[in-house]
């Protein structure tokens, strides 16, 4: 399955199926929509971080011409939502928790009737007491936001015995990091349509990663059975993790406007709404611990670490777990202590964003090896080839490392394309000859454990329906969606190379809960896998009946039958002994090789195959499912199988720094991807790029900055996600080594591409001006403070 | 309430609309909506449209400043059926990915191409700096720029696929 050169889909840099409709603007995002009787919802939001609501008047709201309804908490039937914990209301009944906390939904005949309506209801709050930092919070002292208190839960890794090792190790390094928010800014904002529907229920159609979460959502706070919650993805600009969860409590609210006017209602936030109440990447702090002998063997690690979840709990348990298991990185450590507090706080709700956790932790992480390396007077890079993790040894959980883990690979293939050394070795004559510029390179490692961890196992299954017409045509519907990564074009290359089909007229349809089974979310990297496996699941059912079919009309027993090339041909198979692999119940998922002179040149072409199919009333419709094996866990202890396989990355960034004004300019970013095996070089080679561009800003220009739990920059002109102008020049390598359960050996990388950069960048800017940075992003002050110290600016 | 006549993509249309209304709203409105809402304040460059060959921000353009103007928006200069070079370039070069700046940007590379036929990749940088992408760090973007330049000068072999 590994060699690609005999297919004839996969791995070849084709068009995505979805780009002529995106180019000239067709393609229907969900404020599109255009449906007769639509009416609009705005909300009235909380100014206050935490406070008391004593009283909503609404009278003033609903006299303004035009307005429908103005809802509040006794207007939703179950007012608990929450992904994971149903901590949190859809509208705050009594008490208001973060800055943006609903308290009352307008519904009007226009966008600007409803918002001009929703600012006149009037709360009278009584403010509360507020906490704004995780560790503040946990402190008798701090105002409790739920009855449990601040503490949402702790998450452990114990193993071997890290305190005793470190009291005996002859290096031992510690540390603190902090890190900030960082707003997805997905160019599309939240947004979703509801539509009633006779006999009770709803319709939904929005932006979003997770319909299936979007249909539990919407049901539970409704009151609604799930089978009357249908739910489909709009064309969705962008997610990045952002229209994981959240887009459910957007969903809900517009039902909610549909249920109780009767008509089609769309709730769609303006980008400062977006940026004051939707998730974030979580601000954490990490205090490490790690332990070393002379040689630069890694003995022990113990980290302690603060998730701030902000005023509810979201999915922050979730990524938590992501940071807790991947807080050694890539590295092995005989002895592990890891404790994971995840906090309520009057801040942000923190949530889903690329990466989930992983990029926190390899900040950390990799800082520590950078200061253990220097106090051992060990090469960095040569500290992290010595403790690299390798195929079969353990992980912190104790899972040994499963296959495909090509992690020496990734770094030398690092070093190698990089020229890491020279690079190095430019750098420093750069800065021996300018006195207010400076260079410096950085090397980052990461490792992520691809798909869902073992406490979400259970929304791991995915579904997909193949159905091909008689003309030839395919249609895939998958649970997974498509947010811009390229999803549906892998899938579609997957199901055209599986039924010998042209690539050309497969269509992926949007997302649709009727369609397929509950698929689990769209996330973790997990698309390609799971969707990518039920596509071909489904693809080889319909392919093995065309097979006996195509044998019945070529004359031949169906496993001289080959598939490739837009047709099914005779191949004769003789002697057949020394073929054993070909077999009818066991297609090849590959072109058979065989010597030139056997090939035969009775073939039927794919359509004419389908045609004659469905003349003999042929099922040519199959769904497919893929689960992969249990994953034990003992929350107690973090021991067990986190992940069912994990990816390695590596980048290096080189940076100049402009040491008057504290600019810093990412030069050039190498990566280096361990993705199992190519589909599609082009989208690969896509989402290589954006998460390096997203992971620069992250690093660097993106500083959210709050007041009291209030955004004081929501919004493009002072949060500064790169432009074409802060763009780096990139180079993107991949190391192929077939992960034997992915669909033609494929690994994810939406996730992966993001998640060392920031850290690459940040040591390069670090190393430009003498320093090992530990807070993200490292801002411009950051740069004057660090120079002003050693006197190098002036 | 002011009376306003643009040429919408070659076709004259007459409406009404506040005096504050912006033309991204009045565009929508019509039924455009292939011009993109992203941030509502000239930050993003979802909106951005051709007016009178000029690249503008169409939500800080007033639609009463437009009058007798003309408006090319991404619909406008190609369909799917037949698109502009720089569409084909687009899709072929996989600058798309999520596709919600990709109309804006389009019309910020055609503006471009108008003006400076062969730029190098710094004037496309600075010809793109006004429109946000958050998928693509703006590589494949630069390339379908380029290509699609080659293909407008007639330097570029026949595309296929």
């Amino acid at each position: 399955m590994s060699d690609t050169s005999r297919l004839n889909v996969i791995g070849r840099p084709l068009p995505r199926v979805d780009a002529l409709e995106k180019v000239d603007g067709k393609a229907r995002y969900v404020d599109d929509y255009r449906i007769e009787g639509l009416v609009h919802c705005a909300m009235t939001l909380s100014p206050h971080p935490h406070a008391e609501v004593l009283s909503i008047r609404t009278d003033e709201a609903l006299a303004v011409p035009g307005v429908l309804g103005v809802f509040t908490a006794p207007d939703v039937p179950v007012n608990q939502i929450g992904c994971v914990f149903q901590d949190q209301p859809l509208l705050a009944a009594e008490r208001v928790r973060f800055v943006g906390d609903r308290v009352a939904l307008v519904v009007a005949k226009t966008r600007d009737i409803a918002r001009k309506a929703a600012a006149l209801v009037k709360v009278d709050y009584r403010p509360l007491p507020s906490v704004h930092d995780a560790e503040e919070a946990l402190k008798d002292v701090a105002p409790k936001l739920h009855a449990q208190g601040n503490l949402l839960a702790h998450q452990k890794i114990r193993f071997g015995d890290a305190a005793a090792c470190l009291a005996a190790c002859d290096v031992v390094v510690e540390h603190e990091f902090e890190v900030n928010y960082q707003e997805h800014a997905y160019l599309e904002p939240q947004g979703a349509l509801a539509v009633p529907e006779a006999g009770g229920g709803v319709t939904i159609a929005g932006s979003m990663q997770c319909p299936f979460y979007v249909q539990s959502g919407v049901a539970r706070a409704l009151g609604l059975d799930r089978n009357r919650v249908r739910v489909e993805q709009a064309v969705t600009g962008g997610g990045f993790g952002g229209k994981e969860e959240y887009p459910s409590e957007v969903a809900a609210l517009a039902a909610l406007a549909a249920l109780a006017t009767g008509r089609p209602a769309k709730l769609v936030f303006s980008r400062a709404e977006d940026f004051q109440i939707s998730t974030k990447r979580h601000r954490m702090r990490m205090r490490y611990k790690v332990g070393a002998d002379r040689e630069g063997k890694l003995q022990a690690i113990y980290v302690t670490q603060f998730v701030d979840s902000g005023g509810y709990a979201g999915l922050s348990t979730v990524v938590a777990e992501r940071a807790n298991t991947t807080a050694a990185g890539p590295y092995f450590f005989p002895n592990a202590h890891v404790d994971t507090f995840i906090v309520y706080t009057n801040n942000l709700l923190g949530g889903a964003f690329r990466g989930f956790g992983n990029p926190q932790v390899t900040f950390a992480i990799e800082g520590m090896m950078e200061r253990l390396a220097a106090r051992l007077g060990m090469d960095p890079v040569e500290l992290r080839r010595k403790n690299l993790l390798s195929e079969g040894m353990p992980l912190i959980c104790g899972q040994a490392l499963p296959p495909s883990a090509p992690s020496r690979d990734v770094l030398d293939t690092l070093a190698q394309r990089s020229d890491f050394d020279r690079l190095r070795a430019e750098a420093l004559e750069f800065n021996r000859t300018h006195r207010f510029r400076r260079k410096g390179v950085g090397l980052a490692l990461s490792m992520y454990g691809c798909c869902l961890h073992a406490g979400g196992q259970h929304l791991e299954g995915s579904g997909a329906l193949v159905q091909v017409r008689a003309d030839g045509s395919v249609e895939v519907n998958i649970g997974g969606t498509e947010l811009g990564q390229g999803a549906f074009t892998v899938v579609a290359q997957i199901a055209a190379e599986t039924l010998g089909a042209d690539y050309a007229r497969v269509r992926v349809l949007p997302t649709d809960t009727r369609m397929v089974a509950d698929s689990g979310p769209t996330v973790a990297s997990r698309t390609t896998i799971m969707s990518g496996n039920a596509v071909r699941a489904a693809s080889l059912q319909i392919r093995s009946r065309l097979v006996e079919l195509a044998a019945s009309m070529l004359g031949c027993p169906s496993r001289e039958v080959e598939v490739g090339n837009g047709a099914y041909r005779q191949v004769p198979v003789d002697p057949p002994a020394l073929r054993p692999e070909v077999s009818a119940s066991a297609p090849s998922p590959v072109t058979i090789d065989h010597p030139s002179s056997t090939i035969s040149q009775a073939n039927v072409r794919f359509p004419d195959l389908c045609m004659e199919a469905f003349r003999r009333k042929l099922h040519l419709a199959a769904s497919g499912w893929y689960a992969p094996p249990p994953k034990p866990w003992d929350k107690d202890t973090g021991q067990g199988i986190a992940y069912s396989v994990y990816c390695f990355t590596g980048n290096v960034a080189v940076v100049e720094v402009d040491l008057i004004g504290g600019l810093v300019k990412v030069e050039k970013v190498f990566a280096v991807h361990d993705v199992g095996q190519v589909l599609n070089p082009v989208t690969l080679e896509g989402q290589v790029h954006g998460g390096i561009v997203q992971g620069m800003g992250w690093a660097l220009s993106e500083n959210l900055v709050l007041d009291k739990g209030r955004c004081l920059n929501p919004g493009f002109t002072d949060y500064l996600i790169p432009s074409s102008l802060d763009m780096p020049q990139m180079d993107a390598t991949f190391v192929e080594e077939p992960y034997p359960d992915g669909p033609f050996g494929a690994k994810g990388i939406g996730e992966p591409s993001l998640i060392s950069v920031p850290t690459a960048v940040a040591l390069a800017a670090g190393d430009a001006c003498g320093q090992l940075p530990d807070r993200l992003p490292v801002t411009p002050e950051t740069v004057l403070r660090w120079t002003a110290k050693d006197g190098n600016g002036q | 309430m002011v009376n306003v006549t643009l040429t919408l993509n070659g076709e004259k249309t007459a409406c009404t609309v506040l005096p504050d209304e912006k033309l991204l709203d009045t565009l929508r409105r019509l039924g455009r909506t292939d011009v993109k809402k992203g941030c509502g304040e000239g930050t993003c460059g979802s909106c951005s449209v051709l007016l009178n060959g000029r690249l503008v921000a169409s939500c800080i353009v007033f639609t009463a400043a437009a009058d007798g103007g003309e408006i090319l928006t991404a619909a406008g200069l190609g369909t799917a059926d037949n698109p502009h070079p720089i569409q084909s370039s687009f899709v072929k070069a996989g600058a798309v990915q999520c596709g919600f700046c990709t109309p804006g940007m389009v019309l910020a590379a055609k503006a471009l191409l108008d003006v400076v036929p062969e730029p190098d990749v710094q004037q496309i940088k600075l010809a793109l700096d006004g429109n946000l992408c958050r998928c693509t760090g703006y590589v494949k973007i630069i390339d379908a720029v380029q290509s699609a330049a080659r293909t407008l000068a007639g330097k570029d072999e026949v595309p296929h696929a």
